[in-house]
């Protein structure tokens, strides 16, 4: 007999008889919706660059915060459910801190997100233990630097984390992660990936690329989390080609 | 008034009735360490005791807990049991869910921490740690009871540690000393005084004897040594 999927996306807890469980793929749907953040990991360091949607004039934009700081060594793009992000984003600072307190030392990127990870599977219908009712409807790109140098990771809403040279999340990801692969080269340097980004950006985006609707952030060895002022953003926008077309990548890729 | 002292029967008094709970025990021990550049050594004697009898002639207090990293502890010998055996499963702890071995510097406030969480019951031992730092030095990191950890290149801890610590202080840090130049001590002198300071504490303390297990850290690995001493 046929089942509809309609039968087993209640429950978040509830398996499907094809194995998969709904509200989980949802949550992912979830992000598809959410503003496209992208990130390069380069062996100088790593960059993240972030959509801001201005939906009304009278918004302030630098009240839409995508990409924090968990700790000096590790920053976060999300896209999303910007509140489910606040939870998420809070226990990876706890996270640090403790690690930091506990061992006197950075905690490594890959357990930052290990340690998000743990908390993103705790939900559940039940009373007992669960820190949220549903999936986190968040997908986070994970930038630092540890011991083993410039460090990206990927994580979606189920938990599942992984390791990325370049990786694009929300609305624009599925174009913007095949011009990532496009352009990607294991020596290219931060600069290079920041213009990438932005070129990347603002070909998924529906907006006009300007200072105000996108958010830079650059972690490299020596400065560590570094967040773009208004001025850095419109620097970096002048080095983006202004011709809309994949081949342009490879002009502005020259000029640097 | 008569001078004949009251008698007392507890069975008749109508005072509270006191009673004491001793959760410690002091078994004795002494450890001794000194780092130098690229090694560090420790060394522990073997004696267990309490009071006037001694529980064992052989019993190693030195505990490694990584590749480069080992914890010498002396006191209560039932804490350290507890104490070595947290720390055991915490490094596994660690080397499962970071994927490393856990660093010496990492290890040292993780000790700290530990202890300070028993502020209120603390493990009754004087420990001191000792391992090479990521660079490959040698370093040493002692602890009161209740977690305070010192960084240092020698020490003198348990129960002759205050015997011990004033001749180390002379003889490697070369303290009260006129026109000395300071220089980091060798592999060969670290072992000699180490040997020369549990000599001198068999003879003025009754809880460290019989011998002292000694461990070399090196890049190479951990070198095990054992030396005699008087057993009386």
């Amino acid at each position: 007999m046929f089942l509809t999927r309609s039968e087993y996306d209640r429950g978040v807890n509830t398996f499907s008889p094809e194995g998969r469980l709904f509200q989980v793929e949802y949550a992912i749907e979830a992000i598809k919706l959410g503003s496209t953040a992208i990130g390069i990991c380069t062996s100088e360091g790593v960059v993240l660059a972030v959509e801001k949607r201005i939906t009304s004039p009278l918004m302030e934009p630098t009240t839409i915060e995508k990409i924090v700081e968990v700790d000096k060594h590790i920053g976060c793009a999300v896209s999303g459910l910007m509140a489910d992000s606040r939870t998420m984003i809070d226990r990876a600072r706890v996270e640090c801190q403790n690690h930091w307190f506990v061992y006197n030392e950075n905690m490594s990127v890959e357990s930052c997100a290990q340690a998000v990870s743990n908390l993103a599977i705790q939900f559940g219908d039940s009373d007992d233990g669960a820190a949220m009712s549903r999936p986190f409807g968040v997908a986070i790109l994970f930038a630092g630097i540890d011991e083993k140098g410039p460090q990206l990771y990927h994580m979606d809403p189920s938990g599942t984390f992984v390791q990325f040279d370049a990786k694009a999340i929300g609305s624009g990801s599925e174009g913007a992660q095949q011009s990532l692969q496009e352009v990607y080269h294991r020596s290219m340097t931060l600069e290079e990936a920041t213009i990438s980004a932005l070129t990347i950006l603002k070909q998924v985006m529906e907006e006009k690329l300007n200072s105000s609707n996108v958010e830079v952030m650059t972690m490299t060895p020596g400065n560590l989390f570094h967040m773009f002022t208004k001025e850095q953003v419109e620097e970096a926008l002048r080095n983006v080609c202004p011709v809309e077309h994949p081949l342009a990548l490879n002009v502005s890729k020259q000029r640097v | 008034m008569s001078l004949a002292v009251k008698p007392h029967y507890p069975d008749y008094s109508n005072a509270p009735i006191q009673r004491s709970f001793n959760p410690y025990a002091d078994n004795g021990g002494s450890v001794v360490a000194i780092a130098g550049d690229d090694f560090v050594i420790i060394g522990a004697d073997t004696r267990l005791s309490a009071g006037f009898s001694i529980y064992t002639r052989e019993q190693n207090k030195l505990f490694q807990l990584s590749p480069t990293t080992v914890l010498g502890c002396s006191g209560c010998w039932c804490d350290t049991l507890t104490l070595t055996r947290i720390l055991n499963s915490r490094m596994q702890m660690y080397q499962q869910e970071h994927n490393k071995i856990m660093s010496t510097e990492a290890c040292a406030q993780m000790l700290s921490t530990m202890l300070y969480y028993k502020r209120f019951f603390p493990y009754y031992i004087s420990n001191v740690l000792v391992g090479l730092d990521n660079n490959g030095k040698g370093c040493v990191y002692s602890y009161d009871p209740i977690g305070h950890c010192e960084k240092a290149t020698y020490r003198a801890g348990g129960s002759a540690g205050a015997l011990l610590q004033p001749l180390l202080d002379n003889q490697i840090g070369q303290k009260n000393m006129l026109n000395v130049k300071q220089e980091s001590v060798s592999q060969e002198k670290a072992l000699s005084i180490i040997k020369d300071v549990f000599i001198s504490a068999a003879e003025r303390d009754i809880y460290t004897g019989d011998s002292i297990q000694i461990k070399i850290i090196t890049k190479e690995g951990i070198k095990e040594e054992k030396f005699e001493l008087r057993k009386d």
